[in-house]
């Protein structure tokens, strides 16, 4: 076996910069699981030493119940519950406070920050071991009048403030202007994550948020010798009954638990993106890989052979070809791991930079990240070469006497038509199950559903080679167009599986080009179509919401007849979480055409449901329906059916989703003008009224669909940007497969140069041959991306998704570039080509 | 059948597969093998009747197209018969599977072809010592060493192939082949791609192969100064055996090929 190893090594050293390039795309896949890793554990442990040091004094905590870490609108109790914690046995010290959206206004009344990480206002607490914020000498001091105000040290840096300047402050009762006091820190930390962090003095901070009388939480510290499970038992017990039993006593760690996880899930979602695309950039290497090997096979068939006349067993070449699979695997999945912490270090870099800072300190790099990337990397290797060494192992023993093997085309593209149709249909199946359910495994089915339908796609695509390089080369002309032509058709999977990397990626592409252009389309026709109103009124900051009283001082105006906030929260319905919107009853048919099977104004506290979605659950008008609005589950009539819209599939009245959801946000106000009274100063009219709310955008209706338009364009600019990477592996593929398959096709082109070609000629024939692969595969691409887009967007028609967009200038564009990606991968090869020496190619065997 | 003559009446010899003498390395019993179909069929042998005995180096020659390498093939399990056995010492090909028939090349077998056939990137060393690692043997060194020194490599054998002017890529090539001590050797054109002096060296040193190390070698050529190193020729034309000549000369082959119709 010596000698194998030895083969598997020499193979590789021989040709080495191939196996780079393939190696090239495990790196980057590779990176970007470590990357995600890497970065996730190191928000986990630096926010973790953060929290558990900023709460290091808090034994317990009493808050409303069923309310978790702190949402801003959360519910309160009555303040009098302080004198009965702190008269509980075991309580060394207790404060009450409140906590609430607090936004910053700069000087020129724009809104400072918001836009992600949240806007947090808290009261100050002076008990020591209870304040998570700290000032620190030469700082200040705390706020102690109600115009004073500490703010996070960082947003003051970034905003220049600082102690003694005026600030004014927006919160759901207005806005005031505010003294900074002091500059506080969160921990050992200027700030969190990004987030503006303001305190009031505690007085104030209840009158800002509504909350007069109340507060939203009580921090307990322990007398010495009582542990914080019997401090939290014995709080229960004594509170229990009180404020209407809707108290709830937690002990300080579970406590910084879920504020950690509310942290670290806000930030998950850049995890998923750099999991999502390791992927994607592991899915079209594989292909790469996979072609990569199939032609170092080939062009080592003779001496494959020899091994094989030689008495190596079948097992035996298999081995040599996974060998050298394993040690590319684990050179780049060790490469990539190394890439990945710098990708993690890059990210945070780049999170620092645009204003979502995360704790100092060191990358946390876990065994687990080394051995799940480095596991990756290599399985989808070794995964990828398999059929390939596969094939090696069915090189006759003969080939080694140079005899010529029967191709047997014909049959093995039958073979291949039916696993091709087997896995597309498989794929399809899936992706379409996981695209009509609706819970948890959704996702995955799609995932799992796609990559079949992508992997049937490429085994078919050998089909499509022959004709389609049929049609594109209709325009060429001259010898080298004609043996371009030739070679393209007569090798149909040669240059299928050239393609097949680009396939994918141009297919990726153009869904999430048709996807968004979709959205785009459907928003477009929704907000044209159904909504009424004129005017739409929303914040940056969805968290917050329009402030119910700057709904009130919107209806005090003339100019408007209609001002209908919309609500929306989560709840969960027959056991399903879904988004559920609140509607003003009174006002929502004016400024939204909803086509419903009853009067909006009657809803009262039953549900109307998207038809599409009361067809496939089977409901009737009428029906009762189990809804948990998290901490009260109602049984409630279904009223009546709908068109469904942008509002979601569940529509219950304002006062129910405030009474059972809670003071959800109202993410979205549409108001009508008055008749008689012009678009700009009606907008005038209202932008007066919400002076004191400079956190709310007054739109009209086609700004708001040229701000969602932009929105998604944002979407799609960072997806391509991602996706370009991954076609930029697929142009790594092509340039590779050319320049091996040359070497594979030595005689023939030694050949042509001996019977008169040009250098120019087989430089031209390369160079079209390389055109019409891309081509070729981005148009297969686009095929493929087409037909699962136009798939994805009709199994979410009732989702919002009413119209299907078809960016055809756009997949024009993908289809040139691979054209010209074609050329420029051709460079190369083409010139490699064209300096055969042309004995040494005619004699070469 | 104690000893083979050719030609045979090879339609009586169809089908029969009795185990065959002692002294025979390798036999072919009513050989076949047809190529294509209908119009296009060829039939490379067409009823083979032919038995090469231990310790004999045997040449076959014919012209083109005369089935010399099918039969070459077919003897070393390269290529299958369509009827007909072959026997390597007593055990028939036709009744091993692949890994049976991959054991029996790698431990009896050996072979010498055309195109050198060595892989590029090992060394001398390490080509010769192929079919060992291939089969996870140690290698004799004493063994190793003596016909290192009899193929006269001794200084080349940390070149690369590329390294090598062909007669020593030859000879490396003739090394691998009795390194692991075959049976039986079969060489298809081993000095097809030598100059006149290198392809004398490489087929004096199969003869003293034969001769010293008691080989049993067979051998495909169309060159009647390298068929006079063999103790035997058996002639082939279109499929069939057609005549056999013992301790042939250059001049004898000649003569005989004339006689058969010209030069392959």
């Amino acid at each position: 076996m010596r000698a194998m190893v030895a083969t598997a090594l020499k193979g590789l050293r021989a040709n080495s910069l191939r196996f780079a390039l393939t190696a090239a795309s495990v790196v980057l896949g590779v990176a970007f699981v470590a990357g995600s890793f890497v970065f996730t554990d190191t928000i986990n442990a630096r926010f973790e030493t953060l929290f558990t040091d900023v709460y290091a004094g808090v034994d317990a905590t009493v808050r409303p119940d069923g309310q978790g870490a702190g949402g801003p609108n959360g519910d309160s109790f009555d303040e009098a519950v302080l004198d009965e914690v702190l008269a509980v046995d075991g309580v060394e010290a207790a404060a009450g406070g409140v906590g609430g959206f607090a936004q910053l206004i700069a000087a020129d009344g724009s809104p400072i920050g918001g836009q992600g990480p949240p806007t947090l206002g808290f009261s100050w607490t002076d008990e020591a071991g209870l304040n998570l914020l700290r000032i620190d000498g030469g700082n200040g001091r705390a706020p102690v009048a109600a115009d004073e105000v500490a703010i996070d040290v960082a947003t003051a840096e970034s905003q220049d403030l600082g102690v003694g300047d005026t600030v004014t402050i927006q919160t759901v009762n207005g806005s005031g202007e505010y003294t900074i006091v002091g500059l506080a820190g969160f921990g050992t930390e200027d700030n969190l994550a990004g987030a503006t962090l303001t305190a009031f003095e505690l007085t104030e901070a209840q009158r800002v948020f509504d909350l007069e009388g109340r507060y939203t939480t009580i921090d307990v510290i322990a007398a010495d010798g009582v542990s914080a499970e019997a401090l939290v038992d014995g709080l229960s017990a004594s509170l229990d009954g009180d404020a209407g039993g809707s108290l709830e006593v937690v002990t300080g760690e579970q406590q910084t638990q879920e504020e950690l996880d509310d942290i670290t899930t806000g930030l998950g979602f850049m995890t998923n993106a750099l999991l999502a695309f390791a992927g994607i950039a592991l899915f079209v290497g594989a292909f790469v890989i996979q072609n990569t090997f199939r032609i170092t096979v080939a062009q080592r068939t003779r001496e494959l052979a020899l091994l094989r006349a030689l008495g190596a067993g079948r097992g035996q070449v298999t081995g040599v070809v996974l060998l050298e699979a394993l040690i590319i695997g684990v050179l780049a999945s060790a490469v990539g791991v190394g890439a990945g912490i710098g990708l993690a270090e890059g990210v945070k870099a780049v999170m620092d930079a645009v204003g979502i800072g995360l704790p100092d300190g060191p990358l946390t790099i876990e065994p687990r990240t080394v051995v799940v990337a480095m596991a990756v990397g290599l399985v989808v290797t070794v995964f990828s070469a398999l059929l390939p060494a596969r094939r090696a192992a069915l090189v006759a023993p003969i080939q080694a006497m140079g005899e010529p093997v029967a191709r047997t085309t014909r049959r093995s593209l039958r073979t291949r038509t039916v696993v091709g149709f087997s896995l597309s249909g498989a794929g399809a199946a899936g992706l379409a199950a996981g695209l009509a359910a609706s819970n948890g495994t959704t996702l995955l089915m799609v995932g799992i559903g796609a990559v079949g339908l992508f992997l049937g796609a490429s085994t078919l695509a050998p089909l499509f080679a022959a004709p389609v390089a049929r049609v594109l080369s209709v325009p060429l002309r001259g010898i080298s167009g004609t043996l371009a032509r030739e070679n393209t058709i007569r090798q149909p999977r040669r240059t299928a599986s050239t393609a097949s990397a680009l396939m994918i990626g141009v297919a990726l592409v153009a869904l999430v080009s048709i996807v968004a252009s979709s959205i785009k389309a459907s928003v477009t026709d929704t907000l044209e179509q159904d909504v009424a109103a004129e005017l739409v009124l929303s914040t940056s900051a969805s968290l917050e919401g329009v402030s119910p009283v700057a709904v009130d001082e919107l209806r005090s105006i003339d100019e408007l007849s209609a001002v209908s906030p919309i609500l929306t929260g989560t709840a969960t319905v027959a056991g399903e979480d879904v988004n559920v919107a609140g509607v003003d009853p009174a006002t929502i048919a004016q400024v939204y055409n909803i086509d419903a099977t009853i009067d909006l104004a009657a809803i009262g506290d039953g549900l109307v449901v998207a038809e599409g979605v009361a067809e496939a659950r089977g409901w009737e008008v009428g029906d009762m329906v189990a809804v948990d609005y998290g901490p009260e589950r109602v049984s409630t009539e279904v009223v009546g059916t709908y068109d469904g819209s942008v509002l979601g599939n569940y529509l219950i009245s304002a006062d129910t989703f405030t009474g059972r959801v809670g003071d959800g946000p109202i993410s979205l106000t549409l108001a009508r003008l008055a008749d008689g009274v012009e678009l700009e100063p009606g907008r005038a009219a209202a932008e007066q009224a919400l002076a004191g709310f400079p956190n709310i955008d007054v739109e009209t209706k086609s700004e708001t669909v040229a701000a969602a338009q932009a929105e998604v364009d944002q979407l799609v600019a960072l997806f391509s940007g991602l996706l370009g990477l991954a076609l930029i592996i697929a142009l790594l593929g092509i340039a590779n497969t050319l320049a091996l398959s040359i070497v594979e096709r030595t005689r023939e082109i030694g050949l042509l140069r001996a019977v008169g070609f040009s250098r120019r000629q087989i430089r031209s024939m390369i160079r079209l041959e390389a055109v019409m692969t891309a081509v070729f595969g981005a148009i297969m691409g686009v095929a493929i991306g087409t037909a699962i887009g136009f798939g994805v967007v009709s199994s979410l028609a009732d989702q919002g998704l009413g119209s299907f967009g078809f960016p055809g200038t756009q997949l024009v564009v993908w289809v040139v570039a691979a054209a010209v990606a074609g050329v420029v991968a051709a460079i190369g090869p083409a010139r490699k080509a064209a300096r055969l020496n042309m004995l040494d190619a005619i004699a070469h065997s | 059948m104690s000893t083979i003559t050719a030609p045979l009446a090879t339609e009586e010899a169809n089908g029969i597969s009795a185990p065959p003498a002692h002294d025979m390395a390798a036999v072919m019993i009513g050989g076949v093998k047809i190529y294509g179909m209908g119009e296009t069929e060829v039939r490379a042998l067409d009823g083979v009747d032919a038995g090469f005995r231990q310790g004999h180096f045997t040449a076959i020659m014919g012209p083109s197209g005369s089935g010399k390498s099918t039969l070459l093939h077919a003897m070393a399990g390269l290529d299958t018969l369509d009827r007909g056995s072959v026997f390597i010492g007593d055990v028939e090909l036709g009744t091993l599977n692949d890994r049976k028939l991959t054991t029996l090349r790698r431990d009896k077998l050996g072979f010498i072809f055309q195109a050198f056939n060595l892989v590029p990137t090992l060394s001398a060393r390490e080509n010769i010592l192929l079919p060992l690692s291939i089969a996870g043997r140690r290698p004799e060194f004493d063994w190793f060493d003596h016909v290192v020194a009899t193929v006269g490599l001794g200084d080349r054998l940390d070149h690369r192939p590329s390294e090598l002017s062909g007669g020593q890529q030859q000879r490396v090539a003739a090394a691998r082949a009795l390194v692991s001590r075959p049976e039986i050797i079969f060489a298809d054109e081993p000095s097809g791609n030598l100059d006149s002096t290198s392809g004398a060296e490489l087929l004096d040193f199969m003869r003293r192969a034969v001769n010293e190390m008691g080989r049993t070698i067979v051998m495909v050529t169309h060159d009647p100064v390298a068929a006079g190193y063999a103790d035997r020729v058996v002639f082939l034309a279109d499929g069939v055996v057609v005549d056999e000549l013992s301790d042939p000369t250059p001049d004898s082959v000649l003569d005989r090929m004339k006689v058969l119709g010209g030069p392959s």
